[in-house]
């Protein structure tokens, strides 16, 4: 066991404090901050801060410095996660194209397409959305309706993509067609890269529990993609798919083991604060959510070790995603027990607002159904991992 | 970033795995649990685990010690767990890590390597019927006269593993002025009552020691945190053991699930077993994170080692908890039976959980350190 971290990855470390301390205004670190702004705004303000933070270098971490990235090691992007929400550092607007899709062009695209689409991601000049689910594909992926055909050069593309995030900002979208007529299920399937400003793409925002509307709907009528903009070859869209699924595998638990900590803490100040922090009750289900953020940070220390020792994670981030899903909501169902009635008022009393709990308890219903819902997972780790049959 | 068992440590792992699939296996462990009256501490076992240097682990090497840490301990008792190995290995071992972080320079020469070589069975009394696992469920009292170098202990502890046959005791007893220390106690001394008390677990044997002004030698430097310190190795030992019997509760139920057919297919390829024992594998598999960084914090005196103690000690007891009860029913009735080694695993987990503390009250410990 060795739990540190190299001397150039410690360095790279102050480096990135020492920007965030200067970058990050005094008022973003006030708790719920970003609740407090329109989405639009929220938005503007993201997007500006996140290409100055590029241009400093911190952007890309792990990525190759021939694609802009800075060529670091797998440790240096766990203390990027970690130091940046510690700085209050506000979230990626453009996560599903730097989580997913550069990656996945990294890794298959042609050398056009590496040169086109990543600079440009990361400068956030182009917003990525991501077009897998639809009104009757969701769990079940390879159920996808919507058509491509091919007219000239170019597919026109015709269907409904659902449950879009960012779908009202995104400038363009990775999208799974059915580009063989008559194909089923996972075959005759192709990833294109849609362009969404133009007459064929509407997108229609959807209101979310919350009330905000971070996702929505794209409508696809007659839209045009150039044959070229297709990520892997045509009618391998099954298996560009997962390659670019596989990139959610990665070391991100320290960073999320960082946030829902001081989530807790954020909690038990509450709890404190309205009387309920003697409770003998509350005090057992506050420490039972503790321990399961605790393994998700060994968890995370574990699955960085096989990142660096070159290990493939396969049905092992199922685990991941089931452990930090699993725990997150908890959490927020222990703030919801704890403070009783008070935690359903966003004014309860006036100093005290809860209204950016209330954001973090709605938004912890999400998390164990996208991205994999904890039904599917279990399902991949009782299947791929234990070896029950189907 | 290193989080995992070294080569050493993993060959480690197998010899004693290997070991006791050869010469200890569940027919051998059946043996003991069905002979109630034996003293639980099969010999050729115990010779066993001593030539591997399974006793020998946290001894330093000027006393015959192989010198390594929690880790490489952590090591040893999963692998005793997963076999329901019955006999004092942790008694031993935690009755040596008393003397060496509290003895004096004679008292850890006398004593150690003889604990490292099996030669001598060590056990630990640190509490009182009822009492808690943090120092302040002590019920024996030590009196030492002015000028005499041997105390006397008056009181009684309980439950002690193997005190029938262990060849010295380490006992926490309070002084007059209420401060806890560590007390050495050998067999045969005047006053010294053992009685024995019949635990389900057939895996082990457990007694209550009682003194009547039994004499004593003080652990020179066994003071409060002395005592807190042999708690939280115990906790992380015990919780070692407990993530062992769940994981192989877990392999066992497991393979058996892809085997057993009913309604025309493998009784695995439902989901709600799946989902169960899904859930199972995460639990277990954090339970395991969580021990080797509590072993790994004890050994580096990281600064929140209290915390990964209490993490390791509760999610372990409740990994192995569920996966044991769960071992029951996905067996189904086979399962319920006698014949079967399920009950093993199960009275293993049950009566090992609450031991140096529940998981309710490592989370209580939790919540005092965080709130
Ligand atoms: C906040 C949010 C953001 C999203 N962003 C995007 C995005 O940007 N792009 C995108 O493409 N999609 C996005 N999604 C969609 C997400 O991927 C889907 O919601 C998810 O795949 C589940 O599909 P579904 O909603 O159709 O539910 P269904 O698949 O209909 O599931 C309904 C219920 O059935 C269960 N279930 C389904 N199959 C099984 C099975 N085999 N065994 C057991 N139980 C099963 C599910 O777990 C669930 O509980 C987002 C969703 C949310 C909530």
């Amino acid at each position: 066991m060795d739990l540190t971290y190299t001397a150039e990855e410690e360095q790279f470390r102050q480096e990135l404090r020492t920007w965030l301390a200067e970058n990050i205004p005094t008022e973003w670190t006030v708790p719920g901050y970003w609740a407090t702004l329109s989405d639009e705004e929220s938005f503007e303000k993201r997007r500006e801060w996140e290409a100055r933070k590029t241009a400093a270098g911190f952007s890309g971490i792990q990525w190759p410095v021939e694609y802009g990235g800075r060529g670091g090691t797998p440790g240096m992007k766990a203390i990027y996660d970690e130091e940046t929400v510690r700085a209050h550092a506000p979230q990626t607007v453009n996560v599903l194209g730097l989580t997913f899709l550069a990656p996945t062009i990294m890794a298959i695209g042609t050398e056009e397409q590496k040169a086109e689409i990543i600079g440009p991601m990361l400068r956030n000049e182009v917003i990525w959305c991501q077009g897998f689910s639809e009104p009757g594909a969701g769990s079940d992926l390879a159920a996808v309706a919507t058509r491509g055909v091919l007219d000239g050069d170019e597919y026109v593309v015709n269907g409904q993509k659902i449950w879009t995030t960012n779908a009202m900002h995104g400038d363009k979208i990775f999208t799974i067609v059915r580009t063989e007529a008559g194909s089923e299920k996972h075959k005759g399937l192709s990833m294109l890269l849609i362009d969404m400003n133009q007459p064929g793409v509407e997108a229609r925002p959807l209101k979310q529990m919350s009330g905000a509307s971070e996702f929505g709907e794209v409508f696809l009528t007659d839209a045009r993609v150039p044959a070229k903009d297709c990520l892997g070859e045509i009618g391998q869209g099954w298996r560009t798919a997962m390659l670019l699924l596989s990139f959610e595998r990665g070391a991100s638990g320290v960073g999320q083991y960082t946030e829902f900590r001081r989530q807790y803490d954020e909690i038990v100040a509450e709890a404190k604060r309205f009387g309920r922090a003697d409770d003998p009750v509350a005090r057992q289900e506050l420490a039972r959510c503790l321990v399961e953020l605790e393994c998700l940070r060994y968890h995370a220390m574990h699955i960085l070790t096989q990142v660096e020792q070159g290990k493939d994670l396969g049905s092992e981030s199922s685990m991941t995603k089931l452990q930090w899903s699993e725990a997150f909501q908890d959490l927020w169902e222990a703030f919801e027990h704890v403070l009783g009635p008070e935690a359903t008022l966003s004014a309860p009393r006036p100093d005290v607002d809860l209204s950016p709990f209330h954001a973090q308890d709605h938004w912890s219903r999400s998390v164990t159904i996208w991205g994999g819902s904890s039904q599917v997972q279990r399902n991949i780790v009782a299947e791929r991992v234990l070896g029950l049959p189907r | 970033m290193f989080f995992a068992l070294t080569d050493e440590q993993q060959a480690f792992a197998s010899t004693v795995t290997e070991f006791l699939a050869e010469r200890f296996d569940l027919e051998a462990v059946r043996g003991v649990v069905e002979d109630p009256a034996g003293d639980g501490h099969p010999l050729t076992l115990w010779k066993g685990l001593a030539d591997q240097g399974a006793l020998a682990v946290l001894v330093p090497e000027e006393h015959d010690g192989l010198g390594l840490g929690l880790v490489d301990a952590q090591v040893v008792a999963r692998a005793l767990g997963a076999g329901v190995a019955p006999g004092p290995w942790l008694a031993t071992v935690l009755a040596a890590e008393a003397v060496r972080i509290a003895g004096s320079a004679e008292q850890q020469s006398r004593w150690l390597p003889a604990l490292a070589a099996g030669e001598t069975v060590g056990t630990v009394a640190l509490r009182g019927e009822g009492g808690a696992w943090d120092g302040s469920g002590i019920t024996v009292d030590a009196t030492s006269a002015e000028g005499e170098s041997t105390s006397r202990l008056n009181g009684s502890a309980s439950p002690v593993d193997y005190p029938a046959v262990a060849g010295l005791i380490v006992v926490a007893a309070t002084d007059a002025s209420g401060t806890p220390g560590l007390y050495l106690v050998e067999a045969g001394a005047s006053g010294l009552t053992v009685r024995d008390q019949h635990t389900y677990d057939g895996t082990a044997r457990v007694g209550a020691v009682e003194f009547a002004d039994t004499p004593a030698e003080a652990l020179p430097n066994g003071d409060a945190a002395a005592v807190r310190a042999l708690l939280a190795r115990g906790a992380v030992l015990n919780a070692a053991d407990l993530v062992g019997v769940a994981r192989e509760a877990l392999t066992r139920t497991v393979a058996y699930d892809r085997d057993r057919n009913q309604f025309g297919v493998p009784v695995g390829s439902f989901q709600a077993l799946k989902h169960a024992l899904a859930d199972l594998h995460v639990a277990v598999t954090m339970a395991e994170h969580a021990v080797l960084f509590a072993a790994h914090a004890l050994d580096t005196d990281d600064p929140g080692v209290e915390i990964a103690v209490a993490v390791a000690g509760s999610k372990a007891s409740d990994a192995a908890w569920n996966a044991t009860g769960a071992m029951i029913q996905f067996f189904g009735g086979i399962g319920f039976t006698w014949e079967h080694e399920a009950h093993f695993f199960y009275k293993r987990a049950r009566r090992r959980a609450p031991l140096f503390g529940s998981a309710a009250e490592h989370r209580e410990a939790l919540a005092a350190l965080t709130m």
